[in-house]
């Protein structure tokens, strides 16, 4: 013993030989913690590791230096499995000696074996895992759990604990004794692990059979009886035997009526149904088709005839001599009839021809073939060549270009005399260029060809200004 | 009969070995020894201050 005051060894009396310093109750102290030490050490002997925990923890908190007491209580913390316990009272007795202390050997097996730390700390977690699932109600995966952590560290006492518990709740007794026998194996003075004991012993007393045993030799072969919670279970062995076969056998026959129902009768009826809506859908395409192609040979009905008037025309001119202005007339209306053939859109094209074409405008009876193809030709594109004319000649009358808007909505009435607005449009731009004589009569013409539209009242609005100003 | 929820909550998370170092720093390693100099010294202080008055 030392002395706390001079560090001297201290010798029989109550008074340090060195310091005087009064010892007396301090060496008591000391004397006491080597008591609980020895205790300690006698329940470690005989592996009650409970009671030796609690001997070796009164030992250091009365006299920490206890070096001896703090490492045994490091080795007992570890034959329990609490790794991390035991590895705190080593560092710390360690520090407190730091020479000659068996804490370094402890300490060095496990360090020289890296993976087997690593496989303690995995354990622990994986303990820690399992206490969550148990309370989160998941009690299947923490017994899967606990076995997994078992295998690996057969001495974790808690772990043999928990996992009696579950077998206790789910009524496996006698699972739940094994695990208990076991964790006694480590320490048989464990007070919960003896109370859990007395609990599946009450649950197993004679009278009811376990789950995990045979059968007595005078009950009947053919049944047996296990205690599953508060309830005694009564059942054929046989019908378990033969369970697993049947079940399988049961499987693979409704596997197969199943798919021979699928095949035959709800399978055709799908096909069918594919099969009417398939037909369905190549019926309107044929109807449609149909339709297209009698619109194809509609046009080209058209086509037909307007190549064959080219042609009778094309002869026709053939034969005729010295008319410069005939044949150039009527070349103009042929150019204008093939224009539309490869483009019935391209009225530009058109136009720039037919306005080349000289032609009597007089009605007959008996028109020649040229103002026959002319009036056939303008059946077909008129309102077209009067709509492309108009909007040229409007924007044009919008740009305050007055000539070209004259020109190309002179054009646009010439092709199509029912354009109400252009008639009127035409007029705006005689009026607004200056020639006011024009003007009047475009006006006059709307009114008397257009009565009762808007485009009559502007016009006769118009003439009204025209009129005042002339005065 | 054994409550299982109620034995369920007796059972404490196992340590790990992350948490060592702060366990080891945290303990307080007073001893009974260590209380009962303090308390010797307080009284010898004690006595020499009725003294010197």
């Amino acid at each position: 013993m030392i002395c706390y005051k001079c560090q001297s060894v201290l010798g029989e009396g109550d008074h340090c030989q060195v310091c005087g310093e009064y010892v007396g109750l301090y060496k008591k102290v000391v004397s006491l913690s080597n008591v609980y030490y020895n205790d300690g050490l006698e329940k470690a002997s005989v592996r009650n590791l409970s009671g030796a925990v609690i001997s070796l923890q009164q030992s250091i908190m009365l006299y920490k230096n206890n070096i001896a007491a703090r490492n045994l209580l490091g080795l007992v913390y570890y034959e329990m499995g609490e790794v991390v316990a035991a590895l705190t009272q080593w560092v710390i007795s360690k520090n407190l000696e730091t020479e000659n202390n068996p804490a370094d050997e402890f300490m060095n097996e496990l360090r020289m074996s890296p993976t087997r730390l690593d496989a303690l700390s995995q354990n622990m977690k994986k303990y820690n895992v399992a206490l969550k699932y148990c309370r989160d109600g998941s009690l299947d995966v923490a017994v899967i759990q606990l076995k997994k952590v078992l295998s690996s560290n057969p001495r974790f006492l808690a772990a043999h604990q928990l996992l009696a518990l579950l077998y206790m709740n789910s009524g496996s007794y006698s699972k739940a004794e094994k695990e208990l026998n076991k964790a006694l194996a480590i320490d048989n003075g464990n007070t919960l692990t003896r109370r859990y004991l007395a609990e599946t012993s009450k649950m197993l007393s004679p009278g009811s059979v376990d789950d995990s045993l045979a059968p007595a030799p005078d009950r009947q072969e053919d049944v047996r009886e296990y205690v599953s919670g508060n309830e005694t279970i009564i059942e054929p062995v046989a019908s378990r035997q033969r369970g697993t076969g049947v079940s399988i056998l049961g499987i693979s026959i409704g596997i197969l009526l199943g798919l021979f129902t699928a095949l035959f009768l709800i399978l055709p009826q799908r096909i069918e149904k594919i099969n009417l809506e398939a037909n369905k859908k190549i019926a309107e395409f044929s109807e449609e088709a149909g339709s297209r192609s009698a619109q194809l040979l509609d046009k080209d009905h058209e086509i037909e005839g307007l190549n064959a008037d080219i042609e009778k025309l094309q002869a026709e001119i053939d034969s005729y001599e010295g008319t410069d202005e005939t044949v150039e007339s009527m070349s103009q209306l042929l150019a204008a009839g093939r224009a539309y053939i490869t483009d019935p859109a391209d009225f530009e094209n058109i136009g720039a021809h037919l306005d080349k074409v000289n032609v009597s405008e007089e009605e007959s009876d008996s028109p020649d073939e040229q103002t026959a193809f002319y009036r056939a030709l303008l059946e077909v594109c008129g309102v077209g060549l009067g709509d492309y004319y108009y909007r040229s000649g409007y924007e044009a009358l919008e740009n305050q270009e007055y000539d070209k808007a004259i020109a190309d909505l002179a054009r646009s009435v010439k092709y199509d005399s029912t354009n109400t607005a252009a008639l009127y449009f035409l007029g705006s731009s005689y009026y607004e260029s200056g020639e006011l004589d024009e003007a009047r009569k475009i006006y006059d013409q709307v009114m008397n060809e257009f009565p009762d539209t808007r485009y009559a009242n502007n016009a006769e609005t118009r003439i009204a200004e025209i009129n005042n100003l002339g005065d | 009969m054994i409550n299982f929820e109620e034995e369920l909550s007796n059972f404490k998370p196992s340590l790990e070995i992350e948490e060592a170092e702060d366990l080891i720093k945290n303990q307080n390693l007073d001893d009974m020894s260590d209380i009962l100099i303090r308390l010797m010294k307080e009284a010898e202080n004690g006595g020499n201050q009725r003294g010197r008055t």
